[in-house]
């Protein structure tokens, strides 16, 4: 049974790769850049859509310290990504998913602006000297 | 069920052998089997060796005690001072609670005089397999008809297994009557004999009042203090403890008894009316909204304030979002509703919380923008400003506030307004479909069937198809399917949509909410009148179904009808933790492909196991019609994986619903 289905997860991802809506790869995600500048108005716009989306894992302030579920990432803390600290690679994340948990919100952040003002406000939860600086 | 319309409940056809009647509705293989018996048994005693090698002794079949039957048929008995012996606490406890329409008891036995009382008193009572299944089943009996309830226990252990299910009940302010026994007064703080507890502080922090009785002479009057707290205000449970100096003390007259007044004098059925410049000032505010949503939480549908809601709503065009711990006191699928449209949430400039009891913090996951203005109506003040600041707060019953709208609101067409909740709408229902279509593929990839794929096939048979879409009273519990089946149930009038897990999130409650939910349904109380004896369907996980399953032999004692839909994914929910940590994997796991059908079977439902979409479409047919027809529950045991959860391999995963929305369970 497991085997069949590691069989059946092959045959999926290889349905996918053909798909134009598919999950992105890590590669082409680090080759993205963001339309979306910078801007205070960008992360307040992704503060609220955090606050509505994310909080239940990764709380209020971002550390995950709520045990809704064991393996939220502090998102305060780059170091402990597991999928990419650049802008696109965490847009990835965001839109496809990130590990055995975190589901894709491809589908209820179907503007991709959003998801941009989301990546803006994250990477404002950083330590002051790895923040992008505002525009 | 003691008096005579719960006699129909049950009426068993007699047996042949002069013993326990079998159901007449109940599908018995064993049965034609047993006539085999006598005749093989005979033929042990010639060849007892080859007939035991040959033939099983037979088995007898799965039946509704003949004493059960008799017991529901027996009539009613009020104690009376005038009894020889006069009448006892428990007497008077029972005949105070039958005044004041006790809804129903759902007990195990243990605390006996009071449960016993109440049963002859005809208070609808249900006994069941554990105290905490049943105080849920009394939850999920308030929770869609709005009525007190009572739950009860012995004391010790038995009312240390209600602790989860009473917390659940607080959490959701359960109006819950929370008895149990409790030794003794002369023997306190001695250790006597067994199951010395002290229940009070136990509940501390989990009710909205208790108090363990110590004067016998005072019963009636803690008996009024609770019910004072039950139905006034917002509700929540209340717990009595009942020392045996308590209920067995006897009274020959209504003077022995310390204030023994009716309850039109011991409470009040008054209702804090808005302040004539409050309510102008939220007309005001509502008619200068561009786009006003009204919050309506459990206080709209607890105090039956549905009616006034629609007139003030239709009116001056408001969009209205239901919450709380039942669902339906605005119908999903009016114009105005705000439920399926959570994207619409973010451009509402005015939030009209009423009787939203369980506040969400402005900063934690409501979809309403900072900026919009808050009004809060709540029909005691201490609660108004906490979470969510306000720009008026209005201490007024839910119904009188909302009248005072209906009346007072100029009508008024937003039709930009309107327009914006279902544009909001097409998106959300395009998500539900989209996530759908992913899950059909992951279904017929695994030979499973996928969460997603479970719920639209139960929303497309309750709604779309030949039943009333108002008839059937749903419940939904679990992680990954619980969050499904919410976005796919629909709530069309009052009480009809349990929501298991709110605010407490517990698990395992669900099939037996729904036990108690259905016992309302066969009783037709309240907003079940119309509905009265129709099924009820719960969706639930494997992991939540091992709290209450044992529950389906009450159900089927009871003849509750009850379609429990299993999501067998083989695992906890939470096993996606234990990816990190592959050692402790082991401990979110269970062994594969369990049957929960046949364990239903064991316990006189139906059994079902499906592991396509196909088969699980027939399986939920028959399965509501046996219900429909012959009273008869069924456990559906869907086969899942539970990688189904995780988005990495099956997309999109398990996803956690906006609120507020139809699947909020926070709030």
């Amino acid at each position: 049974m497991y085997l069949r289905t590691l069989g059946i997860i092959a045959l999926l991802a290889f349905a996918a790769s053909a798909d134009t809506s598919a999950k992105l790869t890590r590669d082409e995600a680090k080759k993205l850049k963001s339309p979306e500048a910078n801007t205070r108005k960008s992360i307040d716009r992704g503060r609220v859509i955090f606050l509505q989306n994310c909080t239940s894992c990764h709380g209020e302030d971002g550390k995950a310290e709520g045990s809704l579920v064991a393996s939220a990432t502090d998102l305060t803390s780059p170091k402990l990504y597991n999928s990419g600290t650049s802008e696109g690679e965490i847009f990835r994340s965001i839109r496809d998913g990130a590990g055995d948990q975190m589901p894709a919100f491809q589908s209820q952040l179907a503007n991709e602006t959003d998801i941009w003002n989301l990546v803006n406000f994250i990477r404002s939860l950083w330590p002051e000297s790895m923040r992008p600086p505002v525009q | 069920m003691n008096d005579n319309k719960n006699g129909e409940l049950q009426r068993a056809k007699p047996s042949n052998d002069g013993g326990a009647g079998e159901p007449e509705t109940r599908p018995s293989r064993r049965g034609l089997l047993s006539s085999f018996g006598a005749g093989a048994a005979a033929a042990a005693l010639v060849n007892p060796g080859k007939i035991f090698a040959a033939t099983p002794p037979p088995i007898p079949s799965i039946r509704i005690a003949k004493d059960i039957t008799d017991s529901l048929a027996e009539s009613t008995r009020l104690g009376s001072f005038d009894a020889k012996g006069g009448m006892t606490g428990a007497e008077v406890f029972a005949k105070s609670c039958k005044d004041e329409n006790l809804a129903a008891l759902f007990c195990c036995p243990g605390n006996y005089q009071i449960i016993n009382a109440i049963s002859a008193a005809g208070i609808p009572a249900f006994g069941g397999r554990s105290e905490g299944s049943m105080a849920s089943a009394a939850d999920g009996f308030s929770r869609c008809t709005g009525e007190v309830t009572a739950c009860s226990g012995t004391e010790g252990p038995g009312f240390t297994n209600m602790i989860m299910n009473i917390a659940v009940a607080h959490r959701a302010r359960t109006p819950l009557l929370v008895l149990a026994s409790n030794v003794t007064i002369a023997t306190d703080d001695r250790e006597y004999f067994i199951q010395t507890g002290y229940q009070q502080p136990t509940t501390e922090g989990l009710k909205k009042y208790g108090k363990r009785l110590i004067a016998p002479d005072r019963i009636h009057e803690y008996t009024a203090y609770a019910f004072r707290h039950l139905k006034t205000g917002v509700p929540g449970p209340v717990h009595l403890d009942f020392p045996g100096e308590i209920y067995n003390h006897r009274f020959s007259a209504e003077s022995e008894v310390k204030e023994y007044y009716s309850k039109d004098k011991y409470r009040a059925e008054s209702r804090p009316h808005p302040a004539p410049k409050d309510l102008a000032q939220a007309v005001d505010m509502i008619n200068r909204a561009e786009r006003p949503v009204i919050v309506a939480g459990h206080g709209v549908f607890f105090h039956k304030a549905w009616e006034p809601l629609m007139v003030a709503a239709e009116k001056n065009d408001i969009a209205v979002v239901t919450s709380g711990p039942m669902r339906g006191h605005f119908p999903d699928e009016h114009r105005l509703s705000a439920s399926l449209s959570p994207d619409a949430f973010m451009s509402a400039d005015l939030v009209v919380f009423v009787g939203q009891y369980s506040m969400p913090s402005k900063t934690e996951r409501w979809r309403f923008h900072p900026d919009a203005k808050a009004i809060r109506v709540n029909p005691t003040g201490e609660d108004l400003g906490r979470n969510w600041p306000l720009d008026l707060g209005i201490v007024a019953d839910e119904g009188a506030f909302l009248e005072g709208l209906a009346s007072d609101l100029p009508r008024k067409k937003r039709d930009a307004w309107v327009g914006e909740l279902a544009t909001a709408r097409q998106k959300y229902e395009k998500q539900l479909l989209d996530e759908y279509e992913q899950g059909v593929k992951h279904s017929a990839a695994t030979n499973t069937v996928h969460h997603a794929v479970v719920c639209k096939e139960v929303h497309d048979f309750l709604y779309k198809g030949a039943i009333d879409p108002k008839l059937t009273v749903t419940g939904w519990g679990g992680w990954t399917i619980g969050n499904a089946g919410a976005r796919w149930l629909r709530a069309y009038r009052p009480g009809q949509e349990v929501n298991c897990p709110y605010q407490y999130s517990a698990v395992g409650p669900d099939l037996a909410m729904m036990v108690g939910a259905g016992a309302a349904v066969q009783l037709g109380v309240g907003p079940q009148a119309p509905y009265k004896g129709a099924p009820v369907v719960v969706i639930t996980s494997d992991a939540g179904i091992t709290y209450s399953m044992f529950e389906l032999d009450t159900a089927a004692k009871y003849k509750i009808p009850i379609v429990c839909i299993v999501y067998n994914n083989n695992a906890w929910g939470m096993w996606p933790s234990a990816v990190g940590t592959p050692r402790s994997m082991h401990m979110y796991l269970f062994q594969e492909n369990l049957r929960y059908d046949k364990m239903a079977e064991g316990l006189g439902a139906r059994g079902e196991y499906v592991r396509t979409q196909d088969e699980f479409r027939k399986a939920l047919k028959t399965s509501y019609e046996v219900a429909a027809k012959e009273r008869v529950s069924t456990l559906i045991n869907v086969q899942a994986l539970k990688e189904f959860t995780s988005g990495k391999d099956y997309p999109p995963g398990n996803i956690i619903n906006p609120e507020p929305s139809v699947g909020a369970l926070a709030h």
